[in-house]
Formats: structure tokens, C-alpha cells, sequence
């Protein structure tokens, strides 16, 4: 799976790549087309990297640093040139000179890792070959231009046609033959250094892509995981970096949650606005973030890496293919099904699934997923209103309303009870009493509206 | 020669045609022959196909674009395989035409070269202070108005404007629409403080009130059939990110509320409307505005039409110049009239 297939899950991942500071648009379109990491091992070393660049990012000073990503501003995508290389065809100056330019400027980036020792972490090759070719007089500058240096036949020829504008017509036909010639040589001389050429654009990248997560990491206050083989995945003050900073933008805080799941089932159940959807995307985000080798948000965080990654959030009316929500969701959750039944290690994030129906059916679909999805390579996490018996299902249920604050943090509990705090939450919302103090009445709850209202009530 | 002079002053010229065949390529050839390229580096690009040795509309005979040893230049990647000098290449733009990537280049030779650079404004901003690590003091475009062209030669600090008998063969018609156009180049600008406000918006329609509040008008574009805008009674300017057209003027008229204000575009390339329009709109007591202008050096004519007509040289000069004010030239006959 690639970076772009997935970038639009309605979890948060476009906003945290919109934030990412890349340099060239060769970087970003190489990171859209990055596969997901689905090994431990892989994942290990690509934090490794990471690490490594956070420190630099971190030490090395400013000046310095605004030097490098001015560098790698520079880098263009020249993937048509150096294929037309590798099928030895002779290029023409334009393709030269994106030959030149990549050469000069990685030789300059790689100056810049060794002073720092991280040209043994991501390896630019040796092009100084290349610039010698492309750079006969020695200037160190990157421009190009068939040069008299190349052939004294030519030079002889461009320096009659300065001496006889008159002839020049005839000379140009002559000079051009003889830089063809030259072209053609050049192209051959370039041909060794073909998969260097290719390598230094893909360092280039990676570059780019390990500062601009490293400086992210930094402003947004990310971690690095652990990266675990197997067992439970622990996130410790997880955050949303987008609700964070549109609280902030409010003036308000995000409430950081701690959450553990994976060796069983877990089930959130909570009061409405207590932010279960939002940890659902959190987790979401978090996953895919790590399978892309990204900041984690939250103070500390063990993961466990998946093969294929489901989330089930609601409203997926898909009026094209014709299915109502329910149908849509069915379908949905059918391909979990199906995804837990092969040997792949799953994590499904499903929030509250059949809310669409009712309750009755509703409640019985529920407690038959929890039942039927219970295999050892599933990691479920489900929220739910619906009463469900956890059986062995891991229960956490948000703290919700705490003298009229809400509190979004999750506790464990050792059933299924859901909360009934609707109608507070409902009151909070300034919701019309008339109608709140009949639902209570049918209840048979004979309080009627308190005057008592949660001030940050959220989501 | 105070044409040339008046050039070096800015830091950006563009040459614009009113019409095909009004000799805008002989400007910019007469131009760059004067120029002295020994003391500044000069850059030149175009925002239309140009260069071509046949006109492709009319097949007339075009002079070509001769550079002289040490002029940068930008080109499309498909025309720099077609030159006929010796140049050295200096930056591939990720800029991007019809016919291929933006390039720059120095010349080494003299030779001849088919100009066709970027091909939107923004491009064209880009690639002007893109250049100016290669130390060029003037940057020249050769510019389009009739053309269908995204890009807008109002980027340049200075501007020549050619005329001439392909634009039309009665010489009184000739003057009063050149002197219209001189007169649209010519605008004021807005305020500071609304070029500040506005110059960010591209697109839709905007009103600014009496406070100074910027209020985007969401239901209305200047095409509109109806102008119900709410709070018009507290609208002190109006701003058409896009094209201003006649019927939006007329519908200002119309409105008691609307008559005075003043009406604010990008550049004098976004106004197409009639002069009877204009004026009406003026007289009324509206205003018309720019947020960006360039300084109009000079005017030119070619008194021949590609169709064979041609005027009286010395006549049409004279009675242009005194009715816009500004020096008129014929280049090829290089009469100066002022």
C-alpha cells in the first residue's frame, strides 16, 4: 500500500503532510509513492535514520541548516534523463545540464552530511566523475554548454564564426555536426555512472523526507516508538495534532489520553462528545504514521506493526454505488471479516458499528462481531452505545462528565454497561428542556433540567 | 536617445502589442540592438510564440529575434534544441508550456533564437526574480495583448506600447482606441491600503465598506444578470478579481448606491469594456483603479497593415503623440515625434 492510496482516510494524515516541511516536489512525490513498512526490522532501521537526523536537525545551527534545505530545494525530478542514459541514448544540453546540476549539488549535500557523519546513514555516491565530465574548464558552476575545451576542431570553428559573421551560416552547420560528436561521447563517458546518478536522486529524497520529519517532530512534539514485534500496543498521552491545533487556535487544550490494546478485543464505550471517535482516529493516525516512519503523537508509544490497516468510520453512504449507510458499513466490516480469516496481522478501528439500525438487531450485530473477529492476528478496537456482553473483550470506557467538565480520559471497566448520559450532555448543549424533561420522564427519572452546564465540551 | 535611457531606469520592460503585425517585434529588436549589453546583463523572454520567421496567423514575412553575445534569454526546452547560437545553459525552470520546461541561457554568439517563455503571470514573476541571481538589471518581455495569453505583461515596471494600421486603417479610429488603451494603462492605483487588502484575492467579487472591511461577495460575480448586493449603501469600493465588462458597469450605473464607487482590478488587462462605457461610468462619478501598473515609456507605430494599407507615417505620429501626451515612435522609419 502507498503513501498516496491512503493519504485521504478520514484520519488526519493529509493535515500531518501538509505540515511536513519538504524542499522539493521530488521529495514529496517520492514519499506519496513509499510503501507501507510492514516488518519490524524495517521499521526499526528506518527510526533509526530518524533518530539520527533528529539530533542533527537539532545541533546542527541555523545557518547551516537553512543552507541545506535551500540545497535540496534545488533537487528536480530527473528520472527521464537518466533512464534516457541507461538506454544509452546521447543527450542533448538540456539533459547535460540537469546531469550537471544534480552532480554539483549532491557533491554539496554530501559535504554537508559528512560534516555531520551522516553520509555513512544515507549514502550520496561519489559524483565527482560526472562533474569532471560535464565540467572540463573547472568552474564549479552549474551551467552548461558545449565548451571549446571538448574538441579544437570546434573551438577552431566557433572562433572562425566570430572572425566571418558572413560565413556564419555554413560554420553553424559544421560546429553543430562536431557537437553532436561531442554529445555522443559525453553521453558515452556517462554511462558508468548511471545507477550512481540514480542513487544520489533517491538519497536526495530521503534526505529531504528524514529532515522535514525530524523538524516536525520537533514543533509538533512527536516521539519515537517503540517498535514491537508482537504483543499489545501502548500509547502513553496520545494527541491529535489537528483538533490539538484547532483547539489552541480556540484558546483551549486537548485533553492527551492513554490507551493499551491489542492481546484481546478492546470496546470503548462512553458518553456522546466524549471523544471516542476521536481516539479511533488518533489510532488510525498514530498506525499510519508509524508504518510511514513518521513522529508519533504521544509521550511515549509501543506499536506493533500490521499488514493491512481497517478503519470503519460511519456515515460511508456511497450514493454512487448505491449503497445506504448500513450497506455501506456492512460491506465494510465484511472485508474485515474476511481479512481475519487469512493469515495477515490485521488492525481493525471500527466506531460505532449498525448505529444505523436498531438497537435490537443493532446490539446483536455487535455482539456477534465481537465473537466472530477474535483471532490472534486481529487487533480490534470498537466503539459501541449498543449494551454489549465484553465476554473477553478488553472494556474502556471514557471518564465523561465530572462535575459538569468533561473528562476524555479512559478508564478500565469490567463490563459493557454503557453510560447514560445523553440527556445531560444534550442539556449542556442548550437543547430544548420541553423535549429533555419528557425523554426523562419516559425514563421514569424524575430530575428535570439542572442548571449545571460543562463548559469545554468538545468533539 | 531618451527611449533607451528611459528604459534603463526600470528593472523590467515589457513590449505589447495592441494587434498582430503593429511592429512589436521590431520594437523589441530595435530595442535590444541599443541597449548597452557591454555594461548591464539584460534577459529576455516572451509571453506569446515568438521569433518565428513567418507570422502563423497571417504567413507575412516576421524579422527574427537576433541575440547579441552575453544577452540571458528563456525559452521553451522545444525552441532552445531549434537555436541557431551558441549558448550556455543556466537553470531548467520547473515552469512548464506547451512546448516544454522554461529554460535560461547565456548567449556565447550572436545568432538567432525563437523565443517562448512562461506562459502565466505568476510564472513570469517567478522566472523575473528567479534571474536575478544571474545579476540581470533589466529584464525585457515581449508581451501580448491580443493574444490569448494567461500571463499579464502588467508585471513590468515599464511597458512600450505598439500600434499601428493592423490594428486599424482609419487613423482617427487608430488613435482614439490607442489613446483608450494608453489611457487604461495609465490608471491610478488604489490605495495603499487596498492593495494591501486586496492584492491576494484572485478570484470573485469583493467589496470594501466604508469601515474598511473587506466583505467577499459570495452570490454575485461581475457577470451576473442581477447586482443585489447586500449593504450596498456602505460600499466604498468594489474589486473584480476577474474580467470587468461592460454590463457590470452599466448595472453600477444603475444603482444610486453604486454609481460612485470605485471599481478595482488586477492590472489594465482585465478591463473589457467599451470606451463608451468607461467614460459614461466616469462621468457618473466612478472610479476606475489598478493594484499594479507599469510605467508607460513610449508609444510605436507601424504604419503598415499585413493586409497591404499603409499610413501616413509622419502624419499618424504627430496627431497620436499630441493626443496621448508621450513620445510616439516609427521605428522603421525612426521618425521621432514629440
Amino acid at each position: 500500500m502507498q503513501l498516496k492510496n491512503v493519504i485521504d482516510m478520514p484520519c488526519g494524515l493529509r493535515f500531518m503532510l501538509d505540515e511536513l516541511q519538504l524542499q522539493s516536489g521530488y521529495a514529496r512525490r517520492f514519499l506519496l509513492d513509499s510503501h507501507m513498512m510492514t516488518s519490524s526490522e524495517q521499521l526499526r532501521v528506518s527510526y533509526e535514520v530518524l533518530k539520527q537526523f533528529s539530533a542533527f536537525v537539532n545541533s546542527i545551527d541555523k545557518s547551516r541548516l537553512n543552507t541545506l534545505l535551500f540545497r535540496l530545494q534545488g533537487v528536480k525530478d530527473i528520472n527521464t534523463t537518466i533512464n534516457n542514459l541507461s538506454r544509452k541514448a546521447v543527450l542533448d544540453d538540456i539533459e547535460l545540464f540537469e546531469i550537471k546540476h544534480l552532480a554539483i549539488l549532491a557533491g554539496e549535500v554530501k559535504k554537508i552530511m559528512q560534516e555531520y557523519n551522516l553520509n555513512q546513514v544515507i549514502e550520496i555516491p561519489e559524483l565527482n566523475n560526472v562533474i569532471d565530465i560535464l565540467d572540463p574548464d573547472g568552474l564549479k558552476i552549474a551551467s552548461f554548454y558545449i565548451y571549446d575545451s571538448y574538441c579544437e576542431e570546434l573551438k577552431q570553428l566557433r572562433s572562425d564564426m566570430r572572425k566571418n559573421p558572413d560565413q556564419q551560416e555554413q560554420l553553424l552547420i559544421e560546429a553543430t555536426e562536431l557537437e553532436d560528436s561531442v554529445r555522443a561521447s559525453l553521453s558515452e563517458k556517462l554511462y558508468p555512472f548511471v545507477e550512481n546518478l540514480s542513487q544520489a536522486l533517491i538519497s536526495l529524497a530521503l534526505i529531504d523526507i528524514n529532515v522535514a520529519k525530524a523538524l516536525q517532530i520537533s514543533s509538533m512534539a512527536l516521539s519515537f516508538p517503540n517498535v514491537a514485534a508482537t504483543g499489545e500496543c501502548r500509547y502513553q498521552a496520545m494527541f491529535n495534532p489537528q483538533v490539538k491545533a484547532s483547539l489552541e487556535k480556540q484558546g483551549r487544550e486537548f485533553q492527551p489520553v492513554n490507551i493499551d490494546f491489542g492481546s484481546s478485543p478492546s470496546l470503548i464505550t462512553g458518553a456522546n462528545m466524549g471523544g471516542k471517535t476521536v481516539v479511533l482516529k488518533t489510532l488510525a493516525l498514530c498506525q499510519m504514521l508509524f508504518q510511514f516512519g513518521f513522529g508519533i503523537p504521544a509521550s511515549s508509544a509501543t506499536i506493533v506493526p500490521c499488514d493491512e490497516i481497517f478503519f470503519c468510520i460511519g456515515d460511508e453512504q456511497s450514493i454512487e454505488k448505491g449503497l445506504s449507510s448500513f450497506a455501506a458499513e456492512m460491506k465494510k466490516i465484511d472485508a474485515v471479516i474476511k481479512a481475519s480469516r487469512t493469515d495477515n496481522i490485521i488492525l481493525a478501528l471500527i466506531d460505532e458499528p449498525a448505529r444505523t439500525t436498531n438497537p435490537t438487531e443493532g446490539t446483536a450485530l455487535v455482539q456477534a462481531l465481537l465473537k466472530v473477529i477474535n483471532g490472534n492476528n486481529v487487533r480490534l478496537v470498537m466503539t459501541t452505545h449498543y449494551d454489549i456482553e465484553p465476554g473477553k473483550a478488553h472494556c474502556l470506557r471514557v471518564k465523561g462528565l465530572v462535575n459538569g467538565l468533561m473528562d476524555y480520559s479512559l478508564v478500565e471497566v469490567h463490563d459493557g454497561d454503557v453510560p447514560h448520559e445523553a440527556l445531560n450532555i444534550a442539556q449542556s448543549l442548550n437543547i430544548d428542556s420541553e423535549w429533555l424533561n419528557e425523554a426523562r420522564r419516559l425514563l421514569g427519572d424524575g430530575s428535570s433540567c439542572e442548571e449545571s452546564k460543562p463548559n469545554n465540551v468538545t468533539i | 536617445m531618451p527611449f533607451i535611457n528611459e528604459i534603463l531606469k526600470y528593472e523590467s520592460l515589457s513590449i505589447v502589442g495592441l494587434e498582430k503585425n503593429t511592429g512589436k517585434t521590431e520594437c523589441l529588436k530595435y530595442v535590444l540592438s541599443r541597449l548597452p549589453i557591454n555594461e548591464r546583463n539584460i534577459a529576455v523572454t516572451s509571453i506569446g510564440i515568438d521569433g518565428e520567421t513567418t507570422d502563423q496567423v497571417t504567413r507575412t514575412q516576421k524579422p527574427e529575434i537576433v541575440l547579441k553575445p552575453g544577452m540571458f534569454f528563456a525559452t521553451s526546452e522545444a525552441h532552445y534544441r531549434q537555436r541557431r547560437l551558441l549558448s550556455e545553459l543556466v537553470d531548467v525552470s520547473d515552469e512548464s508550456t506547451s512546448l516544454g520546461r522554461v529554460v535560461t541561457a547565456k548567449a556565447l554568439t550572436q545568432g538567432k533564437i525563437l523565443l517562448s517563455g512562461p506562459s502565466s503571470s505568476s510564472g513570469l514573476r517567478r522566472w523575473m526574480r528567479d534571474i536575478k541571481r544571474f545579476d540581470i538589471s533589466l529584464a525585457i518581455i515581449d508581451g501580448a495583448l491580443s493574444r490569448l495569453s494567461l500571463a499579464s505583461p502588467a508585471v513590468s515596471q515599464s511597458m512600450i506600447l505598439a500600434t499601428g494600421a493592423a490594428f486599424s486603417a482609419n487613423v482617427n479610429t487608430l488613435i482614439h482606441k490607442t489613446a483608450f488603451v494608453v489611457n487604461l494603462i495609465n490608471l491610478d492605483l488604489t490605495s495603499e491600503r487596498n492593495i494591501a487588502l486586496l492584492s491576494p484575492l484572485d478570484k470573485g467579487l469583493w467589496m470594501v465598506d466604508k469601515d474598511g472591511e473587506l466583505h467577499y461577495l459570495n452570490a454575485v460575480t461581475s457577470l451576473s444578470k442581477e447586482l443585489n448586493i447586500d449593504g450596498a449603501e456602505q460600499c466604498s469600493t468594489l474589486f473584480v478579481a476577474g474580467a470587468l465588462v461592460d454590463s457590470f458597469l452599466e448595472k453600477l450605473r444603475q444603482d444610486k448606491f453604486l454609481r460612485h464607487v470605485e471599481v478595482v482590478v488586477r492590472d489594465f488587462t482585465k478591463i473589457f469594456v467599451s470606451p463608451q462605457q468607461f467614460n459614461l461610468f466616469e462621468k457618473m462619478g466612478g472610479r476606475i483603479r489598478v493594484l499594479q501598473k507599469s510605467k508607460l515609456i513610449a508609444v510605436t507605430v507601424n504604419p503598415t497593415s499585413p493586409t497591404g494599407y499603409v499610413l501616413d507615417s509622419s502624419m499618424l505620429c504627430q496627431k497620436l503623440s499630441e493626443t496621448i501626451n508621450l513620445p510616439v515612435y516609427d521605428l522603421l522609419k525612426n521618425i521621432e515625434c514629440n
